[in-house]
């Protein structure tokens, strides 16, 4: 007899999602979360206004230099003296980098973890993107096509509400959409420019997961529209975007079949040689450094790619000495992001007598062409491009003049501006690792990570190349003042899309988990969360997360239905 | 709503520093003689050069203004709380340098003057020659503090809490 069914390991994205899945097929579900409870009503800062917002929601520069040093800079737009608790305090929670190379691993430690934070952009990945690795030989095959995906994106979309607009584009397949957020004129106007001038081009609306348009299921659970408050990154007490906070989670404990436990940072899964099965999860507590050990039918690893590839990689036994489910050898190999740093903005005229209203979540969004619609790249795989073309408003002060008109410029919108910035496919590589350190550990004795990732020629000219291209649509587009630094590859991992670390595939002797996300050395193992994925596409690729999670929770379910676990 | 004068006077009089206004008609300048008590980061000199600045810079209009709002005893509470020691010296140095550009004896100044001085600075300052980083960001710290503030959000900047609609495309009447 086993405490639980199953155990999920980690509350966010995706935790969130095996959970809910599993308990509503029934199963006694354990959710494990290494940080504290949040508490919307307590944590959740929406609703503070920016004059009860101290010192302008700037963290104090010596807090900074002492407790966010990479979280700070990583992700400066969103760790703010208000959302600070959402984010871990870089010296508690340290790690390391190879010689020579730079990583930025941006977390937060609490109940729903990223799905907090998140950028809420939701894009399927398209039939392309299966294909890709097989079509030109980097990493392995993709063990499942689009095909056996589709209904699964169905499901997860129709729960979480995405806005976005049917676009008919094969590379960036339709969903399930709530009424997107329209195109403001002036990105209307650069839709009509780019297309006319780039026929293999598309701009649409970004596709994000805020509902629009609430169902009864997505009512019942409290949530409601979209107030377009931008104020996304404090959480959101009307549930209105996507969390496990608001939407999975909820749907999971309204089972009364799913239990969560904080504090309880899992160390090691346990292993039984005997039966070939993992038996349950060894988990300290953070606060009172008790050890546990919880035992059920089913694991599920949610820990997010990185955290997970370490549970794997420090749960060694006689049968995996070198980590569990690790006989490929690939876990913690194969380590990608997207990689950013090709930007471009210009000034768009004939607007000057238009304005917006309100605060929209997301903007324009330019789906993948290169090797799509256009096979002339000097590159692999391609780019995506999201943007806005929005009154650019009074930067903060920093024009000139003085007095009542310098007062009142604040109140006109001012030019309107389009800008555009690159988000491209990182290859699948497997010398880009996280190992653990050989001695330094944590303060609960788990081993700190190290990282060892570089992008690679293909990125480096894909990103030149995103450069020229944006700079030539804007250009197309009329825009003056058109302004593109010079490329500057964001950090590995500053895109907070961490994934690859345990890939599927279709042979053990190179990939960690089959196309059920499923570990392809024990059948009670699933990995659900971003270390899935076999190669990374250019989406965002949360969306991706929730659909996986949903289908092998369904399918494990199935084979504990059937005595088949 | 107190007049501007009284605003500026009720601030001196708040952190205790020993000051007079001058009692030219429309003009609200300080005299500090020494380091006002409530002030934790600014010197009387100091204070009275960020409120002659954002008083000049954002100034009451039908809205409340820089002063009515406290902009300067809010600047003075973000460097003492907010900025580690590099930031703080730096602001020190900005303040020096923009007391030597305008003038010394620039927060006593009638408004007359002042206004005309200020301006042709500020034109300065943002015509990219010259090194102007301390003026520009003092100036960008007023304007941020103001609209930050309850007033100049809510009256001044029309800010909604709750939009609870997106409009991508509203004529200006």
């Amino acid at each position: 007899m086993t405490d639980f069914d199953a155990i999920v390991v980690g509350s966010g994205m995706s935790g969130g999602w095996s959970a809910k899945e599993l308990a509503e097929r029934g199963l006694k579900v354990l959710v494990l979360e290494r940080g504290g409870e949040i508490v919307p009503q307590r944590d959740f800062t929406d609703q503070v206004p920016p004059w009860k917002q101290p010192n302008l929601d700037r963290i104090a520069q010596d807090e900074v230099s002492k407790h966010y040093f990479k979280q700070y800079p990583g992700v400066s737009y969103a760790v703010k003296e208000t959302t600070k608790h959402l984010w871990v305090k870089d010296d508690e929670h340290p790690y390391e980098e190879a010689q020579g190379t730079k990583y930025d691993w941006l977390r937060g430690y609490h109940t729903g973890g990223r799905s907090i934070m998140w950028a809420r952009q939701s894009y399927r990945l398209g039939p392309q993107d299966f294909e890709a690795n097989k079509l030109d030989g980097h990493g392995v095959d993709w063990p499942v096509r689009y095909d056996d995906i589709s209904k699964w994106y169905d499901h997860v979309e129709t729960f979480a509400g995405i806005s976005g607009n049917r676009d008919g584009l094969s590379q960036l397949p339709d969903g399930q959409f709530q009424p997107a957020f329209d195109l403001t004129c002036a990105e209307k106007e650069f839709k009509a420019r780019v297309e006319t001038q780039f026929p293999n081009r598309n701009v649409i609306p970004a596709r994000v997961a805020h509902i629009t348009k609430a169902t009864d299921e997505q009512k019942s659970l409290g949530r409601t529209n979209c107030q377009v408050r931008n104020r996304c990154q404090h959480g959101c007490t009307f549930k209105a975007y996507f969390s496990s906070n608001n939407a999975t989670l909820p749907a999971a404990m309204r089972t009364d079949n799913c239990t969560v436990i904080h504090n309880a940072i899992v160390k090691s899964v346990e292993y039984d040689a005997q039966t070939k099965r993992v038996t349950g999860v060894n988990v300290v507590d953070s606060k009172t450094n008790e050890t546990f050990f919880y035992s059920s039918k089913i694991i599920f690893l949610n820990a997010s790619a990185i955290a997970t590839a370490m549970i794997l990689m420090q749960s060694k036994s006689e049968t995996f000495p070198n980590g569990l489910a690790n006989s490929s050898d690939q876990v913690g190999r194969n380590l990608m992001d997207h990689v950013s740093g090709a930007n471009a903005s210009g000034l768009i005229s004939g607007f000057e007598n238009k304005t917006i209203f309100g605060r929209r979540p997301g903007g324009i969004y330019i789906p993948r062409y290169a090797n799509i619609t256009e096979n002339d790249k000097p590159y692999l795989r391609g780019f995506g491009f999201q943007g806005t073309a929005v009154p650019v408003g009074n930067g903060r002060g920093q024009i000139a003049g003085i007095g009542k008109d310098f007062k009142e410029s604040h109140g006109t919108p001012g030019p309107w501006q389009v800008g555009i910035s690159a988000f491209g496919e990182q290859l699948p590589n497997p010398n880009n690792r996280v190992t653990l350190h050989p001695s330094k550990t944590d303060k609960w004795g788990n081993p700190i990570a190290v990282f060892n990732v570089k992008y690679g020629d293909n990125e480096h000219t894909m990103l030149q190349e995103a450069r020229k291209d944006a700079i030539a649509m804007l250009e197309a587009a009329g825009c003056t003042n058109v302004n593109a630094a010079p490329v500057d590859l964001t950090a590995p991992g500053n895109r907070i899309h961490e994934m690859g670390s345990a890939r599927m595939g279709r042979d053990p002797a190179s990939s960690v988990l089959n196309g059920w996300n499923q570990a392809h050395d024990i059948p009670n193992l699933f990995v659900t969360d971003g270390a899935f994925m076999t190669s990374a596409a250019c989406q965002n690729p949360s969306l991706s997360y929730m659909a996986f999670s949903a289908r092998a929770a369904n399918y494990a379910a199935d084979l504990l239905a059937a005595g088949d676990l | 709503m107190k007049t501007r004068r009284e605003v500026l006077q009720g601030m001196i009089v708040s952190i205790g520093g020993a000051s007079m206004l001058t009692a030219c008609a429309g003009v609200a300048s300080v005299i500090p003689t020494d380091q006002p008590q409530g002030s934790r980061f600014y010197s009387a000199d100091e204070l009275a050069l960020v409120s002659r600045l954002a008083d000049l810079i954002i100034p009451r209009t039908d809205t409340p203004g820089a002063l009515d709002v406290n902009v300067p005893g809010f600047l003075d509470s973000l460097m003492a709380d907010w900025a580690n020691a590099d930031t703080q010296r730096a602001h020190h140095q900005y303040l020096g340098q923009i007391t030597s550009n305008l003038s010394s004896s620039f927060v006593t100044l009638p408004e007359g003057a002042a206004i005309p001085l200020l301006e042709q600075f500020d034109k300065e300052a943002y015509s990219g020659s010259g090194d102007h980083r301390g003026y520009r960001a003092l100036k960008g710290l007023i304007t941020q503090a103001y609209f930050a503030s309850e007033d100049g959000a809510l009256q001044e900047q029309e800010w909604v809490a709750i939009p609870g609609r997106w409009d991508p495309c509203v004529e200006i009447a």
